[in-house]
C-alpha cells in the first residue's frame, strides 16, 4: 500500500504521536496541516487493514502443504461455495 | 525360607560344628555365586520393597542404578532402560517410593540386588509428582518468567491451531471466530492430543506450524477430559515446543480447573478453547477501537486547531486600531507588488540603456582606435619614404662629387694634362719606346715628340747627356 507505513502496529504508534502534537497545538499552520494530511493517510490505512483480511479456514497437513479445510470447518456452505 | 539359614556360606560359630560332610566338595566361586542366584532368584520371586531413594545415577544407556533404604538396611537396585521409559516420573534422591521387582545377582561383583520393573511413588501419585518434577525443573530454567510473555498481535494475519480434528475445541474456536471476527484467517495444525505419542505429536504440530508465513498467534489445546487426558499437555516436548515458538502462543486445555504445564509455560492461558478464540478477538477489537478512537481525535484535533486559528486572527482583527489592518495590508501588499514590478521593469530597463550606452562606446573606441593606429602607420611610412628620397638623393649627391673627383683625378694622371703645362714626350721613331736618355738616340736618328697640341718629327743633331740625378721627371 504506501511504502511509508511499516505495519499496523507502527501505523497506530505513528497515528498516536500525530494526534497528540496535534492537540497540544502551538504548531505552525504547515506544519499542522502536513500532520493532519498523513494523519488521515494512517488512519485509512488501519481501517483498510480490518477490512481487508479474507475469511479462510485452511489446514496444514503432516506433508506441511497448507490446504482449505473442508466445508464442515470452514465458513457456512454458503460462504465456502463463494470461495470456490 | 527357612532352609536359607541352613546355607553353609556363613559359619555359625554358635552352633556345635556342622557334621562333617560325607565327601568334601571344592566349589568354584563361579559355581557357589551361581547356586546362589539360583536360590535367591527362584526363592523370592517377584518383591514389593517400600523404601527411599539414594545414591540415584541414570547411565547414558539409559539404566538407572540407586539404593532403596529404609532405617536399618539398605539394598542396590536397577532399573534397566526397557522399564525406565514407562516411569510417568523420574526417581531421585531422597523419593519415597515403592518398588516392584526380583532379586539378582551381579556375578562379576558378587552383589545382589533388586532389579526394579515398577516404581511408585509413596503417597502422591505418578503423575502429580511427574507434574511437580517437570514444573521445577521448567521454572528454574526460567520459562514461567513473567519477562517472558508476549502480547497478542493486534491484527492477527493468520491463526494457528494445533488441536485434534475431531474435538470440541476446534468447533468451539472456529464458533467464536466466525461470530466476532468474520474475516479471520486459519490455520489448523491437527494432532492427536491423548494417549501414547501424543506429546510429541503436539509438539511436531506446534514446530511446524509457526514456520506458515502470516501465522502470528498460535492457540494449542484440547477440551475438557479426566486427567489422563491432559496429561500430553504436561510433558517436556510440549512445553519446550511453547517455549521455543517464535510468536505467541495461548494454551487452551480442558476446562477452568486444569492447569497443565503447557499453561506456564504459554504466553498466555486460556481457561477455554472458547476463550482462546475471544482473546484473539479481543485484541483485533481493541486494535479497531483504538483506531476509530484515534480517527477521531484527529479529526478532533484539526478542527480545534483551524477554530484556534480562526478566533486568533478574529482577536485580531477586531481590536481597535486594528480593524482596518487587513484592507491596508491588502492594499499594502498589492502597492508593494506594483511597486516591485516597476522597480524591476526600470532596472532592467537601466541596464538595457547601459548596454547600449556601452555597446556605442565600444565601438568608437575601437573606430578611434584604429584611425589613430592607421595615421602612425601611415607616417611612419611618410617618414620612411621621405628618409628614403633624402637617401637616395644624398646617395646621387656622392656619387656625382665623386664621379667629378674621380675624372679630376683621371684628368690628372692623363699624360695630355702634363702637355698642357709645357711638357713633352720624345718616342723613338716607331712611337713605341719613350726616349728617357740622350744616350739612347744617336745624332741622325729620327724621333718623335708629343706636345701638349700636336706632335713633331725630328731629326737629332747631337746628344749630350746629364747627370743621373736628373733623370726622369
Amino acid at each position: 500500500m504506501d511504502p511509508t507505513i511499516k505495519d499496523f502496529e507502527s501505523a497506530i504508534a505513528e497515528l498516536e504521536t500525530i494526534v497528540k502534537r496535534l492537540e497540544d497545538g502551538d504548531l505552525a499552520l504547515e506544519k499542522s496541516l502536513e500532520l493532519f494530511e498523513r494523519g488521515v493517510q494512517l488512519s485509512r490505512f488501519c481501517h483498510a487493514q480490518l477490512e481487508e483480511a479474507e475469511r479462510r479456514v485452511e489446514i496444514l497437513t503432516e506433508r506441511g502443504d497448507v490446504k482449505p479445510a473442508p466445508t464442515a470447518f470452514g465458513a457456512d456452505p454458503g460462504e465456502a461455495d463463494r470461495t470456490r | 525360607m527357612s532352609d536359607l539359614f541352613s546355607l553353609p556360606f556363613e559359619e555359625d560359630k554358635s552352633r556345635p560344628a556342622a557334621p562333617p560332610l560325607p565327601e568334601r566338595r571344592v566349589l568354584s566361586v563361579t559355581e557357589l555365586t551361581a547356586a546362589i542366584r539360583g536360590l535367591l532368584e527362584t526363592g523370592f520371586g517377584e518383591v514389593w520393597v517400600d523404601g527411599e531413594i539414594s545414591n540415584c545415577r541414570a547411565w547414558n544407556t539409559g539404566h538407572v542404578y540407586f539404593t532403596l533404604k529404609d532405617g536399618g538396611a539398605q539394598i542396590k537396585a536397577v532399573m534397566f532402560r526397557s522399564t525406565v521409559r514407562y516411569l510417568k516420573f523420574k526417581p531421585e534422591d531422597g523419593l519415597h517410593v515403592i518398588a516392584r521387582g526380583r532379586l539378582g545377582v551381579y556375578d562379576p561383583k558378587g552383589e545382589y540386588q533388586l532389579v526394579c520393573e515398577h516404581l511408585e511413588p509413596h503417597g502422591l501419585g505418578a503423575l502429580q509428582l511427574a507434574f511437580d518434577q517437570l514444573k521445577k525443573t521448567l521454572q528454574a530454567e526460567g520459562l514461567f518468567e513473567q519477562a517472558r510473555k508476549r502480547a497478542l498481535p493486534s491484527l492477527p494475519r493468520k491463526i494457528g491451531i494445533v488441536t485434534s480434528l475431531d474435538g470440541a475445541a476446534l468447533r468451539d474456536i472456529i464458533k467464536v471466530l466466525r461470530r466476532r471476527h468474520p474475516n479471520a484467517h486459519l490455520v489448523i495444525r491437527p494432532t492427536r492430543v491423548q494417549g501414547e505419542g501424543a506429546a510429541a505429536d503436539i509438539a511436531a504440530a506446534l514446530r511446524a506450524i509457526v514456520k506458515v508465513a502470516g501465522v502470528d498467534v498460535v492457540i494449542v489445546g484440547r477440551g475438557g477430559g479426566s486427567i489422563e487426558d491432559l496429561q500430553a499437555f504436561n510433558q517436556e516436548p510440549v512445553a519446550r515446543a511453547i517455549a521455543a515458538s517464535p510468536v505467541p502462543v495461548i494454551s487452551a486445555v480442558g476446562h477452568e480447573a486444569d492447569v497443565t504445564i503447557a499453561d506456564f509455560v504459554a504466553d498466555l492461558r486460556a481457561p477455554t478453547p472458547s476463550a482462546a478464540a475471544e482473546m484473539v478477538v479481543t485484541a483485533k477489537d481493541e486494535f479497531s477501537a483504538r483506531v476509530t478512537r484515534l480517527s477521531q481525535r484527529l479529526r478532533a484535533a484539526a478542527r480545534s486547531d483551524l477554530q484556534r486559528r480562526r478566533a486568533n486572527v478574529h482577536a485580531l482583527t477586531s481590536r481597535r486600531g486594528l480593524a482596518g489592518w487587513p484592507a491596508r495590508l491588502a492594499m499594502r501588499g498589492r502597492h508593494a507588488a506594483e511597486l516591485t514590478h516597476q522597480m524591476g521593469r526600470a532596472a532592467s530597463a537601466q541596464i538595457a540603456r547601459r548596454q547600449r550606452v556601452y555597446r556605442t562606446l565600444r565601438l568608437r573606441l575601437e573606430a578611434r582606435d584604429l584611425r589613430r593606429h592607421l595615421s602612425v602607420i601611415k607616417s611612419r611610412l611618410g617618414d620612411a619614404s621621405g628618409r628614403l628620397a633624402a637617401a637616395a638623393r644624398l646617395t646621387r649627391h656622392r656619387a656625382d662629387s665623386n664621379l667629378a673627383s674621380l675624372a679630376g683625378r683621371l684628368g690628372n694622371l692623363s699624360p695630355l694634362a702634363v702637355l698642357s703645362r709645357g711638357y713633352a714626350v720624345c718616342w723613338n721613331a716607331d712611337r713605341t719606346v719613350i726616349i728617357r736618355s740622350a744616350g739612347a738616340v744617336a745624332p741622325g736618328d729620327r724621333v718623335r715628340v708629343t706636345l701638349h697640341e700636336g706632335e713633331l718629327e725630328c731629326d737629332v743633331r747631337r746628344g749630350e747627356r746629364h747627370g743621373s740625378d736628373n733623370q726622369g721627371f
